[in-house]
């Protein structure tokens, strides 16, 4: 492997020693540098930009959340990653909604988690980088390009499904809706879909599953989370297992709903421009056994959607 | 024993005098044993008005003249009768019942009152002492009530200050509890590392020793020596003393570190958590500062920058070290959450002959002129609902009133605050102390970060 294939990783954090730490672990695989004052991290991104970078959330010169949503607007196509102690919700959805980070850890973490994380977000780069290098700019298909942004929304909630038709309207997105879990399986097996807009609850059905099989089997797809529960640990699960795009509150605000909409339409266009490169987006696989076997049975019920999409 | 509402109670139906009676028939009754209790006796017409009442007084008098009964004795007890006699309705009031007895009363107290109903008709007596018996046990039931109301208020008091206290508790255990989560981070890793890096030299050792054995035995083929002597080489190039260096000083040294810092946490952790409110002698106002800051470090962390001059020649206090960094926490809090971006905090201690002082200035947005009358009352906060309970300064101007000091504050909107809280250096309680000698301390620097 040359320099040149290297992956580059920053950490920033204001404990020297955990910088330390993690230095010693990865500087043999990967090409690591650390910064413990994130109000240098921008200037020094300049000069020797990275692929991922690990930010810790509170330091005293600015938050990781702050930080990483500097670093995407800089470097959309770096990976951001956030590893916090403090299991704070606020800053959690922060780093979702504005940071879009690829994976929430917190500390203390376990070694060789944070070993398999790198490693996928640096696989994924490689993996980019491959493409990139050989592959000429596809040619868009105009036909795909013109075609409508198609949003699905599943929830029962009929406030939710007033505002998003009205937005969906303005904004000229084609949107699907449907009250239950069958249905939901059916639309996404029958049509092609760019943007989800769903609850994680529906009814009695738990609909974190669906979100992270879609997460494996589809991961262009956009998921928009409303949701009334406000867990910390939920929504880590939601970043790091079924990738999410957005997590919004409810009750719904029309503002926020309605930027998540509209970036997502943006990310979707110009997907759209580029259709084979690589996404940058991946879940994790889920752990609990229950959860895999519950992922692998809609991966079943998916089945025309994951034909259609490896066709 | 239940106290008595209504005149009703009181009431004792005993049958009246007539007009037509005499005064000396009237004598005769008063001598008989069911009219032994009254002072007095009532004169009620054939329409039931009650005309007044004759009293033992009245007749005394009569009958102490000379030939008194003689004279007197075939008259009518109108005659005899007080015509201005008290005649209270029957549905009035207690309390104004003895309002309107005690007006009249006079000593000695010669007569009773009149019971009647709505349309002025006789009932029947009533006596003052009965009247006084029935109010002092209203005074008492009442006095009870308050007593009780008092006890309630005493206890949802200590209650609220409990609450206060756990609250802040709270929050301050989630903060430690997180803060720890940090050098737990490395040093979880660190030895996960060490681990690692162990292993060569695990292999190395296994290698020598299987070496150490091979050519030991003068019979072992010379293959399978250099086959052994082999794995030694390559073992050895694994564990090489550079790499190993390397590494393991800085993971060791910071492992040794990152487990003084949860040390030191759980420590200050101890010191807080501590309930009782025994005053200890001997506290060192300065290490109160020092572990307020290791709890609070959290906090302040992404909000201020701490700067502390503490005294070395600060002389040792009396005090309760649970409370008196309640107090240090409290106003630790509040200048971090005065901070608007980030900003400095800056701790001082020092004394005179008399008292000892810490000053904590933040240079925050500072407290409006016209709330600054109020910060120190209880329930005034200026958070929202649910944010703060607004007893946290009261709380801690009481500790340290209770301590025999005060809390002055100055205060400058846009500028900042300064707190300074004095304590005297011997508790009123242990004044006979004799003063202590104390000897030449080891200096410590005068300027130490947080």
């Amino acid at each position: 492997m040359t320099t040149a294939d290297r992956v580059s990783i920053l950490f920033v954090d204001d404990e020297e020693r955990i910088l330390r730490s993690l230095s010693l672990q990865f500087r043999r695989q990967y090409q690591v540098i650390t910064e413990s004052n994130p109000a240098r991290v921008m200037a020094r991104l300049e000069i020797e930009p990275v692929d991922i970078i690990v930010s810790d959330q509170r330091m005293p010169q600015m938050s990781g959340s702050q930080l990483l949503s500097q670093v995407q607007q800089a470097y959309p196509n770096s990976l951001r990653i956030l590893l916090t102690g403090y299991s704070d919700l606020d800053a959690a959805v922060d780093a979702l909604n504005s940071g879009g980070i690829f994976r929430y850890l917190t500390k203390p973490w376990e070694q060789q988690d944070m070993a398999d994380t790198l490693a996928q977000a640096a696989e994924i780069v490689r993996h980019r980088r491959r493409f990139l290098a050989q592959a000429p700019v596809a040619v868009p298909t105009p036909a795909v390009a013109a075609q409508r942004v198609r949003l699905l929304l599943i929830d029962d909630d009929q406030e939710t499904l007033l505002l998003s038709r009205d937005i969906c309207g303005r904004l000229g997105v084609q949107l699907q809706a449907v009250s239950t879990l069958d249905g939901a399986l059916a639309k996404l097996n029958e049509e092609e879909i760019d943007i989800l807009l769903s609850d994680i609850r529906l009814g009695n059905d738990d609909l974190r599953p669906l979100l992270m099989t879609l997460a494996q089997a589809h991961p262009q797809l956009l998921s928009i989370v409303v949701t009334p529960f406000q867990d910390t640990q939920l929504l880590l699960k939601l970043i790091n297992q079924a990738q999410i795009f957005r997590y919004l509150p409810k009750p719904i605000r029309r503002g926020m709903l309605e930027r998540a909409i509209k970036t997502a339409v943006n990310q979707v266009e110009e997907a759209r421009l580029q259709p084979s490169v690589p996404s940058l987006r991946q879940a994790e696989a889920p752990r609990a056994a229950e959860e895999q076997s519950r992922v692998s049975n809609f991966m079943g019920m998916l089945g025309r959607l994951r034909q259609r999409l490896t066709a | 024993m239940s106290a008595i509402q209504s005149l009703t109670a009181l009431l004792k139906p005993v049958d009246p005098l007539s007009p037509e009676m005499t005064i000396s028939d009237v004598a005769d009754q008063l001598l008989l044993p069911d009219f032994k209790a009254f002072l007095s006796l009532p004169v009620v017409d054939n329409q039931q008005r009650p005309l007044g009442l004759v009293s033992r007084y009245r007749l005394q008098d009569i009958f102490m003249q000379r030939f008194g009964r003689d004279l007197w004795g075939k008259r009518s007890t109108t005659e005899a009768a007080n015509p201005d006699s008290l005649v209270i309705p029957i549905n009035t009031p207690l309390d104004e019942a003895a309002r309107i007895v005690t007006a009249q009363l006079q000593y000695p107290i010669t007569e009773d009152f009149i019971l009647v109903d709505e349309a002025g008709r006789y009932q029947g007596l009533g006596t003052v002492l009965d009247l006084l018996k029935a109010m002092e046990s209203r005074i008492d039931q009442r006095n009870r009530a308050l007593n009780r109301a008092l006890r309630e208020l005493k206890n949802s008091q200590a209650h609220l200050i409990q609450s206060e206290k756990m609250a802040s508790l709270g929050q301050m255990v989630a903060g430690v509890a997180h803060e720890l989560n940090t050098p737990l981070g490395y040093v979880k890793n660190n030895v996960q590392l060490l681990r690692d890096l162990v292993q060569p030299l695990l292999e190395l050792a296994e290698a020598q020793a299987q070496l150490s054995q091979c050519l030991n035995d003068p019979n072992t083929p010379t293959d399978t020596v250099e086959a052994v002597f082999a794995r030694v080489q390559d073992a050895t190039e694994l564990a090489s003393p550079a790499t190993f260096e390397e590494d393991f000083t800085p993971l060791v040294d910071d492992t040794l570190y990152g487990l003084e810092q949860i040390g030191e946490l759980a420590v200050s952790l101890k010191d807080f958590a501590r309930l009782d409110r025994a005053m200890s002698e001997e506290i060192d106002l300065n290490e109160c500062v020092r572990s307020a800051l290791v709890i609070a470090r959290n906090s302040l962390k992404d909000k201020a920058q701490v700067v502390t001059r503490l005294s070395d020649e600060l002389p040792s206090i009396t005090c309760t070290p649970s409370q008196i960094n309640q107090v240090l926490l409290n106003m630790l809090t509040n200048a971090a959450q005065a901070m608007r971006g980030s900003g400095q905090i800056l701790i001082k201690s020092w004394a005179d002959t008399q008292r000892a002082y810490i000053s904590i200035q933040d240079n925050g947005q500072g407290i409006p002129k016209a709330i600054q009358q109020r910060i120190f009352d209880p329930f005034f906060t200026t958070k929202a609902v649910g944010e703060g309970t607004g007893l946290g300064l009261a709380i801690s101007y009481k500790i340290v009133q209770q301590h025999g000091g005060n809390i002055r504050f100055a205060s400058e909107p846009g500028r900042g605050t300064r707190f300074v809280i004095s304590l005297p250096l011997s508790q009123p309680a242990s004044l006979q102390r004799q003063p202590q000698h104390r000897l030449p301390q080891h200096r410590l620097p005068l300027q130490r970060s947080a």
